[in-house]
């Protein structure tokens, strides 16, 4: 339950110490791996482990182990909710809990941003992309890919800088 | 054909979301704007089911939004194709992981490509603040604000407490 961020004691307590299929110092490099590629982190610290453990295929069993009870549980619960959402009361909790979502928004973003804005160029792209996306709309993706294009770029010119080739 | 776009639109979410299960809140966002799949209010609403359900939240959304959009077949295609891009790419990257956690490219990219990521998150949170929210709604707000400052709780916690205060609500007509 939760995000990918609550799940490494859980990853720890399973993988580590009972099943011993990876130790600590594996655990901490695909988590921070798992961040650091694009999607869901926890389908993709899964995907980390079961590759170490049996190539591809166990790549796609882990996945599909991640995958598959979620996907059960939202298909029956978007099901009986079809049927009720139309009744008042139902639609009067969903107005409270639109609120409710937007504080785990804004804790998601706090918690984020402690990952992310780690000086202040990380800070200018933040409020860069904050400010192309809320006032005109950018497409998501499009921002995405120009902050790829500026990190190549930075990089790319400190090794000018250094007079690398 | 519904779930080829379906595809196209989700295998593009699992491809360029970059911080997690939240991340993916964007570009959702972004479809409701353009595709028209469901409104924002919708997926106001499957975000809240989607943090209480087990499993990550990121899978779940994306489940829940297929399944609005085009029944169970669309939540498979839609869990499914949010999926493939890690899949290949977390395997290739399992291949090289010496290279790739060493690139000084790599490195430079991930680095700015998080604060993006968090941006567009803040983004979605201040336009659903500014389209949905009324007087009542900025009170109960600010108190799981401050709630939230004094210790880490669980989503169920805020979402429990905004259910009750919504059900209260409702019976007075204050939601409106």
């Amino acid at each position: 339950m939760g995000g990918g961020y609550v799940i490494l004691p859980l990853l720890q307590s399973e993988l580590v110490d009972k099943k011993k299929w990876i130790d600590d110092n594996e655990l901490c490099e695909f988590y921070a791996l798992g961040q650091s590629v694009p999607g869901i982190i926890a389908a993709n610290v899964s995907i980390f482990v079961g590759y170490k453990l049996r190539r591809t295929a166990g790549a796609i069993s882990a996945v599909l182990g991640i995958v598959t009870p979620a996907f059960i549980s939202i298909v029956l619960l978007a099901k009986i909710l079809e049927e009720i959402v139309h009744l008042k009361f139902v639609q009067s909790i969903f107005w409270g809990v639109g609120i409710g979502v937007l504080i785990l928004i804004f804790l998601a973003v706090k918690e984020i941003w402690k990952k992310s804005v780690v000086d202040k160029f990380s800070c200018w792209i933040f409020f860069i992309t904050f400010i192309l996306s809320a006032c005109f709309k950018a497409p998501p993706a499009g921002l995405i890919i120009l902050a790829i294009f500026i990190g190549l770029w930075l990089q790319f010119a400190r090794k000018i800088e250094r007079g690398e080739k | 054909m519904i779930y080829i776009k379906l595809f196209l639109e989700f295998f593009h979410i699992g491809l360029f979301s970059f911080g997690g299960g939240y991340a993916t809140l964007p570009f959702l966002y972004h479809i409701a704007d353009v595709q028209k799949w469901y409104t924002a209010k919708q997926l106001s609403d499957m975000i809240a089911v989607s943090s209480i359900t087990p499993g990550p939240v990121g899978v779940n959304v994306a489940t829940f939004a297929g399944f609005t959009t085009a029944g169970i077949l669309g939540a498979f295609v839609a869990t499914a194709s949010v999926i493939l891009p890690s899949l290949i790419i977390v395997v290739i990257i399992s291949k090289l992981l010496e290279q790739f956690k060493h690139n000084k490219y790599v490195q430079s990219a991930i680095y700015t490509l998080k604060p993006a990521g968090c941006g567009l998150l803040a983004a979605v949170g201040v336009d659903m603040f500014v389209n949905n929210i009324n007087l009542l709604g900025m009170i109960l707000l600010a108190g799981l604000f401050f709630a939230s400052l004094t210790e880490k709780r669980d989503p169920l916690f805020y979402l429990g407490v905004s259910a009750i205060v919504g059900l209260i609500a409702g019976f007075f007509n204050w939601t409106a």
